[in-house]
């Protein structure tokens, strides 16, 4: 075991009707890892964001937690997933969300009101979630995510929505999150926000990893000399 | 309280509610007008004034509208407490936190509780307006008709909460939740019309059961069967909602939930406790009779050679025949085939109308429905003498008024309000979160 090792995933395979979304996928993720699943669409990111969660069931494979098998019930206990283009409780106000996950967490206001300064929603609070802009319904439920005492957070997409500069302002978000002890798993079609947040990627094609590790193991199995990821990706794939 | 703000924000709770009123109003507005006629001749003739009873003539045709909006309407919003949640996500959510589904479901349940009790209040405005028109209620069957619609609801609930845990769209649940209540629509007119198995299936759809608590007969096995399917229900709702759990699992839960709520509703068949809530004590024999019917402990066969239509059976089948299968520990009866031999068959059968009673190997023939020449058969065959008891006088309470100018209340009033207080809480979110936002400014005022 590595030392840092917190979660391992040994050849989860999901298949839908005979058509095989995930392959044998196998990797591991270490303590405040910004892990970044970089594939095209439908290489099976979401997919395997929910099945390692246990929203979906799979077919074959495990997942470990600290070397020990994880049970589906015990997930969430460890791990809380952020899916993509949700909109829920649309017809109430973003401060009731938040506060809803609050009193379910049994978290502080403090804490609530921390992360709501941090990711600038205070002036949407009153509004309906269905109401917001994309960008601020975004914000609003990557602080459900963050409000969810999980050690392990698994992001669909987090960037979606969002402009250039909020979306620098939630990486930095995102990492002063990590160098406190949290691990990210983050789904990113955008080669460019993964290359800026992630220090590990997992490069997933048809359901199948082609590549995994940081940017110099990544150079190294494509070899290839570029730092950069979208030459690394194409030389991969 | 998440489950509660999110069944009364939606637009389907109050569009129910406002239906429910305006049908509660013109059904009430009806029966009375009904009632006040039969009552005019009734005033006069004592003899004609016992068969004016309020829950026959007013409570249970007003109380029909709830009825239709159990069966027509709650759906709809049982439906959106969990398709909701899973076309926008947020079952997503829920399913990740420290909540079982068990958990999940149960809380949905008392949301949509909260709300069939709020949607039922407004429309039981007609009984103070009924008491005030000189109308009688007596409370035991009031309240008994009250418990059968929130099972009936209850039970209504389940069937929408399973349909919207197996489909994947709100349409596709309603279509699937309306289909499984208007079936007991269905399966009650075809029995009227045929009989063998569909007419003794008939027996136990849910209008059946229903329609016990109409007739003012709190019945403990159809209480305990109503609780039971519903609790089944919602144990099968909270299998299927889970989407990590691969579908041979759920079968298998489903099946043993299934083999569970079916060994305790057969235990719960035999659960023999019936009350007459009534007045007039429509549901019973005199009490002499009864204890001597109780007594008959040998099998109690009836053939009976009538059609599932012919009025006499219906009037046997209330007067005789549910009054025996509750004091008869052991009754048999028998419909037997009159396909093509009925009243209007071209084809004469000379023992069409025959009922044959037959105990301890003696024998007994009839041709009457009513309890008068029955029972007095029926204690010849168990060799008993009886002596009817001397029962207290029904004198039935005729009334003639006039409900239409209370069509004012249903029709404007009541609507009008429902529709203020829908504009309120719709605000009240807004205004909640105005207080939040001041206690987060307060706080956070140097970061803000």
């Amino acid at each position: 075991m590595n030392r840092n090792e917190l979660l391992r995933v040994e050849d989860l395979s999901k298949s839908f009707s005979g058509f095989k979304a995930l392959h044998e996928v196998s990797f591991d993720l270490r303590e405040r890892d910004i892990l970044g699943i970089i594939g095209p669409n439908g290489a099976g990111k979401t997919t395997l964001l929910e099945c390692l969660v246990g929203l979906l069931s799979v077919n074959s494979g495990a997942v470990f937690w600290k070397s020990e098998p994880l049970t589906n019930s015990g997930r969430k206990d460890v791990m809380f997933y952020l899916p993509e283009d949700i909109v829920p409780y649309q017809e109430q106000p973003a401060s009731r969300l938040t506060g809803f996950f609050r009193d379910i967490y049994d978290l502080s206001h403090e804490r609530e009101r921390d992360v709501l300064f941090r990711l600038q929603l205070e002036k949407v609070l009153t509004r309906r979630v269905g109401e917001l802009s994309r960008g601020y319904r975004r914000r609003v439920l990557l602080a459900l995510a963050l409000l969810a005492p999980k050690p392990l957070l698994l992001l669909d997409e987090p960037f979606d929505g969002l402009d250039p500069r909020q979306t620098v302002e939630v990486a930095n978000l995102l990492r002063e999150e990590s160098e406190s002890g949290r691990t990210f798993v983050l789904s990113i079609h955008q080669l460019a926000d993964a290359a800026r947040i992630c220090n590990r990627f997992l490069l997933l094609v048809e359901g199948k990893v082609v590549g995994c590790g940081t940017m110099e193991e990544l150079q190294r199995q494509g070899s290839v000399e570029s730092t950069n990821l979208e030459a690394i990706f194409f030389a991969l794939t | 309280m998440q489950e509660l703000q999110n069944v009364f924000s939606g637009r389907a709770f109050w569009a129910a509610m406002i239906t429910l009123t305006l049908l509660t109003g013109y059904s009430f507005i009806q029966a009375v007008d009904l009632y006040s006629q039969a009552s005019r001749s009734a005033v006069k003739y004592p003899e004609l004034a016992r068969g004016m009873v309020p829950l026959e003539g007013i409570l249970v045709p007003t109380l029909g509208a709830f009825y239709l909006a159990s069966t027509l309407l709650l759906p709809f919003i049982a439906i959106r407490a969990i398709a909701q949640d899973k076309e926008t996500g947020a079952l997503k959510l829920l399913l990740q936190m420290p909540l079982t589904p068990a958990w999940l479901v149960t809380t949905k349940v008392a949301a949509i509780g909260i709300a069939i009790l709020a949607l039922f209040l407004p429309a039981l405005s007609f009984i103070p307006i009924w008491l005030y028109l000189g109308g009688h209620v007596h409370t035991p069957e009031l309240l008994n008709l009250l418990g059968g619609h929130a099972l009936y609801a209850l039970v209504v609930t389940g069937i929408a909460f399973l349909a919207a845990s197996l489909s994947d769209s709100l349409s596709t649940a309603a279509i699937f939740a309306l289909a499984c209540t208007l079936s007991f629509w269905v399966m009650d007119f075809a029995a009227t019309a045929s009989g063998g198995v569909l007419h003794r299936l008939s027996f136990y759809s849910l209008t059946a059961a229903l329609h016990q608590f109409e007739q003012g007969l709190f019945s403990l096995s159809a209480v305990l069967a109503m609780l039971l399917a519903a609790l089944a229900l919602f144990a099968l709702t909270a299998t299927w909602l889970p989407t990590g759990i691969a579908i041979k699992k759920k079968l298998l839960i489903s099946l043993v939930i299934i083999l569970l709520v079916s060994l305790a509703a057969f235990g719960a068949n035999h659960a023999r406790v019936y009350i007459d809530v009534t007045e007039n004590r429509r549901n019973s024999f005199n009490p002499a009779d009864e204890t001597a019917l109780c007594r008959m402990q040998s099998p109690l066969a009836i053939w009976i050679y009538l059609s599932p239509e012919d009025s006499r059976l219906k009037e046997m089948e209330a007067n005789v025949l549910g009054k025996l299968r509750r004091t008869v520990p052991r009754l048999e009866v028998n419909y037997e085939d009159t396909t093509g031999h009925g009243l209007f068959s071209s084809v004469p059968d000379e023992r069409y109308g025959l009922i044959i009673y037959q105990y301890e190997g003696k024998q007994a023939e009839s041709r009457s429905n009513s309890p008068r020449e029955i029972l007095p058969l029926l204690h010849e065959l168990s060799g008993t003498e009886v002596k009817p008891e001397k029962e207290s006088d029904y004198r039935g309470y005729p009334v003639v008024a006039d409900a239409a100018g209370y069509g004012v209340w249903f029709y404007g009033i009541l609507p009008s309000l429902l529709v203020f207080s829908w504009w309120r809480i719709w605000r009240i979110g807004t205004l909640s979160t105005n207080r939040d936002k001041r206690r987060y400014f307060d706080v956070c005022s140097t970061k803000f």
